[in-house]
Formats: structure tokens, C-alpha cells, sequence
């Protein structure tokens, strides 16, 4: 069964230097549950293809159902000196909410 | 019974309106306002002003603040902190000076706090061997080729607490890191300590009150704005109201917004602001207090007002960030539109045509990028592009071409080179005029420690 982002989850990215990170927020309990099991970092690399270039850090923050994607290498040298049109990936948080999960 | 205070979220970035703030003071719904005006990249942009004029440097809506909201905010007693001094706060403090006396205005105690800019101070540091290292690659400051725009160490509350203590009306502040901001009214308010903290209580009064100003430091994005959790926004955002804390000295509190106004605060507003720009939720590092806020409780107690407490706080770090903003180059871009028919294959075909004459040019581009708009503008190779069938089939498409450069004549030259393809090219392109960005400085930022002792924080007091 496949679950869309959007459907159990919102987002909000930030900037800092090079780093971005995708706070992505549960809409349930249940919810949450679901993104611990299968949104790994792995999975959130992935979806960018490349744009991030350097690791994905996962951090658990039970006490507001979500969890923080710290994105390294991911703003192509920085706000400043990116080449990109969305240089401080505020955008990064939509993007990631098109990712459907495959729920085993 | 315990003291309360309330502090609005009156600013979330250099450029952002006036008018949620002036409704904030018109209806006295807060007993202070916190400014936010300087993001990672503000200070760049300060310091270009600078050059061009000694007496500038500071984020320029505090001339419009001074004329429309501070009359109104001091006539009810309410005090403004902000960072909004920037790289020059003693200048910006003599403009509102000069705009208040002109108004008529007496009895106001201005502050300024100064002390975080150390671009001066780089020779010093190199010839005592003050170690700076980046923090994302190792790299030392010093074998770095680039010449630094700007230097600011991010400093903390207690020269905050220190001017209120002092009676001040208006604090304009240089590189005060955000959150603390709410960290010195606070301070200031319930007699707590900053610099001299020593107990486990001391350290999560001052988590709390960094929680409450990283929840206001980005005015409207913490009461609606910017809100997928809300998506599809059921509530007018021309109108939206600025968020309003209301703090205890007990380390509890709530937010809630202006009264009469679009937006919405709910507890899914408030966890997005929470996650916004902060790593590790037990670690969030600010020059005060290190925050816990892994066992936060934020909970929705009726319509617009959420409860807030559970912070924790830690030791302040050793050293203190210092940013070094240093110049690399150019950014030079420009946009073109394609029509139906053959939209796609015109802008491959125009592509491929500027490429070629680049090669012509006496110019040295670094790096190039070709942004569809529409199809991969945002998000890049992240995302697939659709066939170029379908691509052919739209009425229109945009492309964005960006450049890297390292002299200031190549954008300029690149870009004359290729308009003559308008005629030149395939049918049915145009650039709209006044569009693009010419020579756009391309800075980067060194970020890394620095011992704090170095750093000596400075008040100075403007009467008007």
C-alpha cells in the first residue's frame, strides 16, 4: 500500500549556511508512527536526487509528533551562493510532501 | 500569584510590514515588541549600504517604524527591542533620534548595543593566533582568499536585560542573536539571571524564554502564515494577525495573536514555527543557554491560544558563533518565454545557441544553470520533467538562466551577447525588460567559534 506525504504529515525547511533542514509534523499518533517506521533518511536523500549532497540526519521529536531532517550540503554552497531560485530551500518541505510511502 | 508580561512577535524579517505590529500597539495587546530584522544574509546586504554610506548599515524600516508605530507603542507605554541596528545601531539610534524630536517626542531613553561586530578586529585575532575554524569543513579562516564583507558574533540577552534595567524605551540592538531577544525582556522583567546563571532553575528559566522568542522571531509564520498543517488556510492572510506572548514567571505561558485579525494560532502553527531552522531538539545551541525541547508540552486551550512549558535548559556553550561574511564573486540572471507552438523544442534550441555563443565571448563563466519555470524551477533535478510532447503542447514556457562569475563585466557581457538572439532565434520568444539581476554579489559564510571572553558587549544611551 502506497501513502502520500501530504496525506499523513505537513512540512516547514528551513536555512542555515549550507544546511537545510524538513521538519515534517504528524497529523496523528498514528500518523507518526507510520513516518518513524518508514520515512528514514535514506528515503528523504533519496527523493531529492542529488540536490542534497551530503548526509541526512533524523531527529525524533515525540513530544510534538515529528521529526527533523537535518539536510547536509543540501543548498548548493548557501543562500548566498547558490546558483538555484529557491536558495534557501523553504521549499525543500513541499517538495518532500509529494513522497508516497510504500506501507508494508 | 504569578507576574505575567506580554511580548509580540512584531517583526519576522527586514522588509516586513509595520501594520501587525502598529494594530498590536493601537489595541495594547503587548507590554513590549521583538524585532527581528537580521536573518544569516541581512548583514551582507547591510554592509553593502554601508560602503556606499558610512552613516547607513542598519535595517532601513526603523525610519518607518520611528514615524508610524513608535509614537503609537510609546504613547501606551509599551517598549520596542530589535536587532534592527544592524552593523551600525549608534548611527541607527541618532536617525530615530532625529525622526522623534522632529515629531515632537520626549522623555524616550534609546539603546543601542554594539560589541558583536569584529570585522575590524580579524588582523587582531590572526596575529594572536585565535583559532578559527569552519565549523562545516575545518578549514581555517586564514588560508581563505576571499575578502570578508562583514564578521558578527551572534552575543546574548544580558545587555538587553542590562538597558532595560536601565529604563530604556527602544533597544537597537547589532548582532543580538534572535531568540534572545525575548531571553533579555524576560530577564529584565522577573529578575533573572543570564550571564551570572549557575542553577538548574536559572538554566530553564532561560530555555523557556529562548523557546518563546524562537516562537516569535519570525513574526506571522508562527499565527498562520507559511502553514502546510493549516493548508487550505481558512482564514484571511492580508490581515494576519502577529503572534502575542503571554509569559509567566513561572515558565509557563501562552501564545496567541492580535485580536480582530486573519491568521490562526494552533498547536500545528506553533510545532511549525518550533521546527523551523533548529537541529537537534535536545541541543538547540544559542549563546546563552543551550535548549532541551524534546519534552516540550504544547497544547491548544480554546480558539487561538496554545499553552506552552516542559523546557529544559543546559550550560551555555564554551564559545560563540562568529559569521564571516566573505565576497566570491558575481550572480548574473536573466529570464526568457517561449510560446506555444514547439515551446519546448524553441527553448532546447535557444539553450543550445547560448552555450554556443559563450564560447565566443572573452568571458569566464564558473557556473551556469537552465531553469524551466514551471516544470523544474524549484526543486531542480529532484524532479522528472514531463516528455517533450506534452512539454510542446503548453502554451508557454519560462527559462531561467543563472551564472557564476568572477569579474564584474562577464554578466554583462554574457547576457548583451545573447539578447540578439530574440531576433536571431526561434520564433516566439521574449524578455520582459527590467527582469533579471545584474552582478549580484555571490557571498559566502565562514561560519566558526569563538572564545567569548574576546567579546565585550557595549550599551550606550540616547536620549531624546
Amino acid at each position: 500500500m502506497k501513502i502520500k506525504l501530504i496525506d499523513i504529515a505537513s512540512a516547514r525547511s528551513g536555512d542555515k549556511n549550507n544546511v537545510c533542514n524538513i521538519g515534517v509534523m504528524a497529523k496523528s499518533i498514528e500518523d507518526y508512527a507510520t513516518l518513524k517506521k518508514y520515512l528514514t533518511p535514506e528515503v528523504v536523500k533519496e527523493h531529492f536526487k542529488g540536490l542534497i549532497k551530503g548526509k541526512v540526519e533524523r531527529f525524533e521529536w515525540d513530544a510534538l509528533e515529528s521529526l527533523n531532517f537535518v539536510c547536509h550540503e543540501a543548498l548548493d554552497g548557501g543562500a548566498s551562493r547558490s546558483l538555484r531560485m529557491d536558495t534557501l530551500g523553504k521549499n525543500f518541505s513541499s517538495h518532500l510532501l509529494r513522497l508516497e510511502l510504500e506501507i508494508l | 500569584m504569578s507576574k505575567t508580561i506580554r511580548i509580540a512577535g512584531a517583526q519576522g524579517f527586514y522588509g516586513d510590514s509595520p501594520l501587525g505590529a502598529i494594530q498590536i500597539a493601537m489595541q495594547h495587546e503587548a507590554d513590549y515588541l521583538m524585532h527581528d530584522a537580521l536573518a544569516e544574509l541581512t548583514l551582507s546586504i547591510l554592509q553593502k549600504d554601508k560602503m556606499k554610506d558610512p552613516t547607513m548599515g542598519y535595517a532601513r524600516d526603523i525610519e518607518v517604524h520611528a514615524r508610524t508605530l513608535y509614537p503609537i507603542a510609546f504613547s501606551k507605554g509599551i517598549k520596542i527591542v530589535t536587532n534592527s541596528g544592524g552593523l551600525n545601531p549608534e548611527s541607527a539610534a541618532e536617525k530615530v533620534k532625529a525622526i522623534l524630536e522632529k515629531s515632537g517626542i520626549k522623555g524616550i531613553k534609546i539603546a543601542t548595543i554594539t560589541g558583536d561586530d569584529v570585522l575590524a578586529r580579524l588582523p587582531e585575532f590572526k596575529e594572536n593566533n585565535i583559532e578559527l575554524s569552519n565549523l562545516d569543513d575545518g578549514s581555517s579562516y586564514y588560508d581563505s582568499k576571499f575578502p570578508p564583507t562583514h564578521a558578527n558574533v551572534y552575543i546574548g540577552a544580558q545587555m538587553v536585560k542590562e538597558a532595560l534595567d536601565n529604563g530604556a524605551n527602544l533597544i537597537l540592538a547589532g548582532r543580538v542573536a534572535d531568540p534572545c531577544l525575548a531571553l533579555g525582556i524576560m530577564a529584565h522583567e522577573f529578575n533573572w539571571k543570564i550571564d551570572d546563571a549557575s542553577s538548574q532553575e536559572d538554566w530553564d528559566r532561560m530555555a523557556f524564554a529562548i523557546t518563546i522568542g524562537h516562537i516569535l522571531e519570525c513574526g506571522g509564520q508562527a499565527s498562520g502564515g507559511n502553514a502546510y498543517s493549516e493548508w487550505p488556510m481558512p482564514y484571511s492572510v492580508s490581515d494576519l494577525g502577529y503572534p502575542i506572548a503571554h509569559v509567566h514567571d513561572n515558565c509557563t505561558g501562552f501564545i496567541t495573536k492580535a485580536k480582530n485579525t486573519g491568521g490562526k494560532v494552533s498547536r500545528n502553527t506553533i510545532r511549525e514555527q518550533l521546527v523551523y531552522e533548529i537541529h537537534d531538539p535536545t541541543n538547540y545551541i544559542t549563546p546563552d543557554v543551550v535548549v532541551d525541547l524534546s519534552q516540550i508540552i504544547l497544547q491548544d486551550v480554546e480558539e487561538n491560544k496554545v499553552s506552552i512549558s516542559g523546557i529544559k535548559g543546559k550550560p551555555k556553550p564554551e564559545k560563540l558563533k562568529l559569521c564571516i561574511g566573505q565576497h566570491e564573486g558575481f550572480v548574473t540572471e536573466q529570464f526568457f518565454f517561449f510560446s506555444y507552438p514547439f515551446a519546448y523544442d524553441k527553448l532546447q534550441m535557444f539553450i543550445k545557441a547560448v552555450k554556443e555563443t559563450w564560447t565566443k565571448l572573452p568571458i569566464q563563466i564558473v557556473e551556469s544553470r537552465f531553469n524551466i519555470i514551471g516544470v523544474n524551477g524549484l526543486h531542480e533535478d529532484a524532479v522528472d520533467i514531463p516528455d517533450a510532447e506534452e512539454l510542446n503542447q503548453r502554451s508557454e514556457l519560462g527559462l531561467r538562466i543563472a551564472i557564476k562569475h568572477k569579474d564584474d563585466r562577464t554578466g554583462k557581457t554574457a547576457i548583451a551577447g545573447i539578447v540578439c538572439l530574440g531576433l536571431n532565434g526561434p520564433p516566439g520568444v521574449i524578455s520582459v525588460p527590467g527582469w533579471g539581476n545584474m552582478n549580484r554579489a555571490m557571498l559566502s559564510l565562514f561560519p566558526c567559534l569563538i572564545p567569548r571572553e574576546l567579546i565585550n558587549p557595549v550599551v550606550k544611551y540616547f536620549n531624546v
